[in-house]
């Protein structure tokens, strides 16, 4: 931080040696701070290059990726649904919070094909989908099938697979909702889809 | 011009030599790289004074902004968590991101136009360089260190307990500046209720926010500190620019050579000055020197010590200058002194300073300027095409359509975005159906929560009968008040309906079953 005033001893402005076409090139020193930030730069890199790909001291771009995947199956996981086991979704289609954020999503999503009182069909002729409040089953009637239904669709009919779009929470609180419009071990028929 | 003696104020504690600026090097760089401090003489004069108030009414704009609630939310507030961003009550969703071209290419028209007529105005007046430099740092610098002379002294002076002191509370000052600078910065992105509950939690619970602070605090601080001009002359492109963006006919800061050669020494005996030295010939100028009846220009050097850049503006335009007209007030007050013309130094074009008139209307300025109103119609028109609320129509995964044994099905997903702060409803209507065509969904207005968004499904279905191939219809949504209306078109995609029934006579038998 040289704060004198031009110094009498100042070489001042230096010209280089050659001359093309009549034209000389001054000899001027960059700012000392501009080259510090080349050797700053330069220090950088040797640091960086030690660290990540010699020392591996500090953990690359990808394994973070990994890491961080890693992390979110494992707390997916954590919160995640057996959804093979029929007795829970029976279970919870006798607790209102599932039961009640289930109905909120079916009447926002599931209405325009099956009604909101969910007898499709059986109410309207000329509704998309089936009833699902009698016995009567196509893609199969206990628990875990409802549930396979929902979140997986069936794609030849128009019935989309909301699993991808609800995440596996949400496509559980209405398969509870559905089925607390139904009696656990009631007789129930299934038709064979072809 | 070089090596003169100071002649005003005659200071004995001023250093022999002088800074003698050249315009084959910039003067804050020394020969050997090294950084030599500018410190810029007190100046007073009416554009000193009006660029005080200007730039301090620009520091108290940016201050107050985040404090002032509208429609709910403060005056500017880009909420990056939200995603929303509100000014002056105008709220933008992400959305709406593209009119940032607007914004950007505005900006850049503006500055084009303003630049081609009033040269670096931005520079001297506006740039939040300038403003917190000259208002802010240099003001405490003033405070602490006293003026350029005393300052000059304090550099060179060994370190005292004094002279330490002074430097802890300067920069202990400029420190405190730069911390509020950025934590109001940071108040326009996250909101001040926002800002003061992270000021009173450890940083560990907010590292980014904490971080982007204390880091943007340290380079205000380096630069407002220690690196100062250097911003302007080496790294800002837009004083590079000036030469592509200026001509003879720009306003810039200027030295009338004309009236002002061949400067020197103000003698006693030749006080009437400037209509005579307007008239001085060529060969009377070659004279000079001898004879006693310079140019205008006492050539006092003020100008020189108090150009925060550290240039000589006498040697004409040059890349440094950042317009802040310190010269100008310099000049002026001595001009007064001296009982000479003010304006020797002067806002002019450079086609002024030679004695032509300035164009204001030239083929540059009538370009900026068409391109810069054809922008803002087109941004005005843009900005009219925002409404409060986003929507968007796309089908449904799987098949395009599906046929059943009694009708023809469309399945779409209808994406809703309330942008408003307010919670609001929308109807979602199907327009340009045939008849028969069956709507499930929408059937009831939809309300959506302040900014939430739903999406939901939209099913059409054509009775097998009343289906003659594929169409285009629209899908509308107004709000429940009907201030505004958003139509998409979209198609109803089907087979053939010649192939349709043949196909139904085909197998009738095969679809009498349960759908």
């Amino acid at each position: 931080m040289s704060s004198s005033p031009l110094p009498p001893d100042d070489p001042g402005i230096k010209l280089r040696d050659h001359t093309y076409d009549g034209i000389q090139e001054y000899d001027q020193r960059l700012p000392n701070w501009w080259l510090y930030t080349l050797y700053g730069a330069i220090v950088f890199w040797v640091i960086y290059w030690f660290v990540y790909m010699i020392a591996g001291i500090m953990p690359t771009d990808g394994s973070r990726v990994d890491t961080a995947m890693a992390g979110i199956s494992a707390a997916k996981l954590a919160s995640s649904i057996d959804v093979s086991n029929d007795d829970k979704f029976w279970e919870m289609s006798g607790n209102v919070v599932f039961t009640d954020a289930g109905k909120q999503t079916f009447t926002s999503l599931c209405t325009p094909c099956h009604l909101p009182s969910m007898r499709g069909k059986s109410e309207n002729l000329a509704a998309v989908g089936p009833d699902l409040t009698d016995t009567a089953w196509i893609h199969g009637g206990t628990p875990k099938e409802l549930f396979a239904v929902v979140s997986k669709g069936v794609m030849a009919k128009g019935m989309p697979a909301w699993e991808p779009v609800l995440g596996q929470k949400k496509s559980v609180e209405v398969v509870a909702y559905i089925l607390s419009h139904h009696q656990k071990g009631e007789a129930i028929t299934v038709e064979v889809s072809k | 011009m070089s090596e003169q003696p100071t002649v005003k104020p005659p200071s004995p504690r001023l250093p022999k030599t002088r800074l003698t600026p050249t315009v084959d090097s910039v003067t804050s760089i020394a020969s050997d790289g090294s950084r030599r401090d500018l410190h810029p003489a007190d100046v007073h004069g009416r554009f000193t004074t009006a660029r005080r108030w200007s730039g301090w009414g620009l520091i108290a704009f940016y201050l107050v902004l985040p404090w002032i609630p509208l429609n709910g939310h403060p005056a500017v507030f880009i909420d990056i968590a939200e995603r929303r961003f509100h000014f002056f009550g105008y709220t933008l969703a992400a959305q709406d991101t593209w009119l940032l071209f607007f914004g950007v290419t505005g900006l850049g028209f503006a500055l084009f136009f303003l630049t081609a007529l009033f040269g670096r105005l931005w520079c001297g007046w506006a740039c939040p360089q300038t403003v917190y430099l000259e208002h802010v740092y240099r003001v405490i610098e003033r405070w602490i260190d006293g003026d350029a002379t005393q300052r000059r002294e304090l550099a060179a002076a060994p370190l005292t307990a004094a002279k330490a002191g002074k430097r802890v509370a300067k920069h202990g000052l400029y420190i405190l500046a730069s911390l509020l600078i950025t934590h109001l910065f940071l108040s326009y992105f996250v909101s001040l209720p926002e800002l003061w509950d992270m000021m009173q939690h450890a940083p560990g619970e907010h590292w980014a926010a904490f971080l982007f602070v204390f880091i943007a605090a340290g380079i205000l601080y380096f630069n407002f500190a220690w690196f100062r001009e250097q911003l302007c002359i080496v790294i800002c492109p837009y004083g590079r620019l000036q030469s592509a963006l200026t001509d003879d006919h720009s306003l810039s800061i200027g030295y009338d050579a004309q009236r002002g050669e061949p400067r020197g020494k103000l003698r006693q005996e030749a006080g009437v000055g400037s209509e005579l030295a307007r008239a001085v010939s060529a060969e009377a100028r070659a004279s000079s020197l001898t004879h006693a009846k310079p140019g205008a220009c006492v050539d006092c050097n003020r100008c020189v010590q108090v150009c925060p850049t550290g240039i000589d503006i006498r040697h004409g335009l040059q890349m440094e200058c950042i317009g802040c007209a310190a010269c100008i007030d310099a000049c002026d007050e001595v001009m007064t002194r001296v009982k000479r013309p003010t304006g020797l130094i002067r806002y002019d074009s450079f086609a002024g300073l030679t004695g032509l008139a300035t164009r204001w209307v030239r083929p540059r300025t009538i370009l900026y300027g068409v391109l810069l109103c054809v922008g803002i119609a087109v941004a005005t028109f843009a900005f009219s095409t925002v409404k409060p609320a986003n929507f968007l129509v796309f089908r449904t995964g799987g098949a395009s359509y599906f046929v059943g044994p009694e009708d023809v099905r469309n399945q779409f997903m209808v994406r809703l975005v309330n942008k408003l702060t307010v919670p609001a409803t929308f109807i979602v209507s199907s327009e340009g159906l045939p008849a028969g065509l069956h709507q499930s969904g929408f059937e009831a207005p939809v309300t959506l929560a302040p900014m939430a968004e739903s999406v939901s499904p939209l099913v059409l279905v054509a009775r097998r009968h009343d289906y003659h191939g594929p169409f285009k219809f629209t899908v509308r949504v107004r709000d429940a008040a009907q201030t505004f209306t958003l139509a998409r078109e979209v198609e109803f995609m089907g087979p053939d309906a010649h192939l349709l029934k043949e196909d139904e006579e085909h197998d009738k038998e095969s679809h009498e079953r349960k759908p």
